[in-house]
């Protein structure tokens, strides 16, 4: 097993994607993001200011050369997330993109046919793509089939942190597809991070359980460490679960 | 009556010292410089909740509602007590988007602060402009809450300064550094024994720590802001990259940015530049004018967001009101409030348990 997690050919030393957004103020942010490692940061498309990205709002405070992902979240159709993607790539910002799809202001659950419908177009049209997908390992299969680069399913709503609601699942598209799989969305602390891992992620996406932590940048730190050790559980191979105990010093005879 | 020593005369402690002093308390306040003159003084005004709080209808949410919805009634206090008038403005506000995106994030706020009651219309490109003719053609749509609305910060707080003087407030500017003793606070030139005492340092908390015996995690943020002569607009326009709000002077203020620049309050050209920018895809006429005022202010910004407000517990003579970040001006009739129910042991009206300020790391 290689440490090293590869997107489309773009080796990151980090298995974390952070996102950029409800943190309290700048410092915290850029504490967070400097502690936790990570190396891909993803944002809202739609909240940035394409004209002079570097004189963004949030973007102008991020200070070393980062992987951008940046997302489409708010298309509620494939055209305008498309239109959205080709937007951000003609800014210079990346042409990586995390397809978000929702029609559905209250759960923001991603639209299967909408997110595979986009994924595809803009994969043929050499867009880096990232969708992000509910845990469904067929949908995830047809995404990957469709070209993307990765696939994140979500482990439950955004911002809920009420961890992976269908880990049977998970585990099911961790193993089922070839290219990387990065849990995104309900993440809420380090515990399911480290889940995430042992189902065989390659990665995770996390941004409220850092954000609106009581200490983010400790929460960072936190979530880096437990990446580490859900990928070392992962790779060590867990015992089988059994329903009665076996004494761990053998009985002499 | 007890004696009530608030160290810091920035409009949380002035409105502390005007609501402890009305309630029959002996206040004195001990600024380390000029009244006013930081966060304060640099302020647009904004009373604004609902626009700015996107996701959350938290706590701190709560708390700035309740601060909105006493403020009507508490300005008039201060303008009794002052007499001095000061601008403010129940003008409402306009969330102008640049892409139809947008309108998704526009409808979820909308969908959970409608549970809270709060008035809001999403109104169509053409609405928008039928509401601020003088606004781009880029909007695409924009959320209005008619309940919003705005006030001279500069003029408020003066006006806080001498409500305070007017009702018998001992009020001591210049003092430098002060320390605490027991239940005095020690200046250069003077002991001030007192039954209570209030710590509303803003940027500075952090200097408190190991007076206070716990961690104080307070950053200072420097807000850059500037102003244009130019023709009026009917509300609070904000935008994902900043806001613009007209002011009876004849100005319209453009603001903020939130750089991370220890305690240095100078302007500088990136900073500024960003907002002019900005504001002239926002307000077309401003494309040929230059800013006549450039400004800045340290903001109180925390770990996690939300204010240090309450008595310590291992430390009960003092108590906290600061880290207000860009909600000082609104939040400082509740702080005031929150602070005098908690020396006159009064039962509180709303939630505080999140803004203990003793809740972060141990020393």
């Amino acid at each position: 097993m290689t440490n090293k997690l590869t997107i489309a050919g773009k080796q990151l030393s980090s298995r974390l994607f952070l996102g950029t957004g409800r943190y309290p103020n700048p410092y915290v942010q850029n504490k967070a993001i400097e502690v936790s490692e990570a190396e891909v940061l993803t944002f809202a498309i739609r909240r940035v200011n394409l004209s002079a990205p570097d004189e963004d709002a949030i973007l102008q405070h991020i200070e070393k050369p980062f992987q951008y992902l940046p997302n489409t979240s708010g298309a509620t159709s494939a055209e305008e997330a498309i239109r959205i993607a080709r937007l951000a790539k003609a800014s210079g910002l990346s042409d990586w993109i995390k397809i978000e799809v929702s029609q559905d202001e209250k759960m923001l659950i991603p639209d299967p046919i909408e997110t595979l419908k986009a994924t595809e177009i803009l994969a043929n049209e050499g867009f880096i793509v990232l969708p992000y997908t509910s845990d469904d390992p067929a949908l995830c299969y047809r995404l990957q089939e469709a070209g993307a680069s990765a696939v994140m399913p979500g482990g439950s709503p955004i911002g809920t942190g009420l961890g992976i609601l269908n880990p049977y699942n998970i585990e099911r598209i961790t193993e089922k597809l070839t290219v990387p799989v990065i849990v995104d969305a309900g993440l809420g602390s380090a515990a399911d991070v480290t889940q995430a891992m042992e189902l065989g992620a390659d990665g995770v996406l996390l941004n409220t359980a850092i954000a609106k932590a009581r200490n983010p940048v400790m929460m960072a730190e936190a979530v880096k460490h437990a990446i580490h050790a859900g990928r070392l559980s992962y790779s060590a191979g867990r015992i089988s679960k059994k329903k009665y105990a076996t004494a761990s010093s053998p009985i002499q005879s | 009556m007890a004696r009530i020593t608030i160290i810091g005369g920035g409009v949380i402690g002035l409105s502390i010292a005007f609501e402890c002093q009305r309630r029959g308390h002996n206040v004195t306040v001990v600024e380390a410089q000029q009244c006013g003159g930081q966060a304060s003084g640099a302020a647009a005004g904004m009373l604004a909740p609902y626009s700015e709080i996107e996701e959350d209808p938290d706590d701190f949410f709560r708390l700035c509602q309740k601060s909105l919805q006493i403020f009507p009634e508490w300005q008039e206090e201060v303008k009794r007590h002052s007499d001095i008038d000061f601008e403010y403005n129940e003008s409402g506000s306009l969330y102008c988007i640049y892409h139809e995106a947008d309108l998704l994030s526009l409808e979820t706020k909308q969908a959970w602060q409608r549970k809270f009651n709060v008035e809001s219309t999403i109104l169509s490109a053409k609405e928008v402009r039928v509401k601020e003719p003088g606004l781009s053609r880029d909007v695409v749509a924009a959320l209005w809450c008619p309940e919003e609305s705005h006030i001279y910060a500069p003029g408020y707080v003066a006006a806080l300064l001498q409500a305070c003087r007017n009702l018998g407030v001992h009020v001591i500017e210049n003092v430098g550094d002060a320390t605490l003793d027991g239940y005095a606070v020690i200046t250069k030139q003077e002991r001030i024994d007192s039954d209570q005492v209030v710590l509303a340092a803003g940027a500075w908390s952090m200097y408190w720590e190991k007076e206070l015996g716990c961690t104080l995690p307070v950053y200072p943020i420097r807000g850059q802001i500037c102003a244009y002569e130019a023709p009026p607009l009917n509300h609070i326009v904000f935008t994902s990259q900043g806001y613009l709000v007209a002011k009876a002077n004849g100005s319209v203020v453009v603001g903020a940015s939130e750089d991370i620049a220890d305690f240095d309050t100078n302007v500088t050209e990136h900073g500024i530049g960003r907002l002019e920018k900005w504001s002239k895809k926002v307000m077309p006429v401003l494309e040929k004018m230059d800013p006549f005022h450039k400004w800045a202010g340290l903001r109180p910004a925390t770990q996690d967001g939300f204010p240090l407000i309450g008595k310590l517990i291992k430390k009960p003579e003092v108590i906290l009101a600061t880290g207000h970040y860009r909600n000082g001006i609104l939040l400082s009739p509740i702080t005031a409030k929150i602070v005098a129910d908690e020396i006159d042991q009064v039962p509180q009206q709303i939630a505080i348990g999140q803004f203990r300020p003793d809740r972060f790391q141990a020393i």
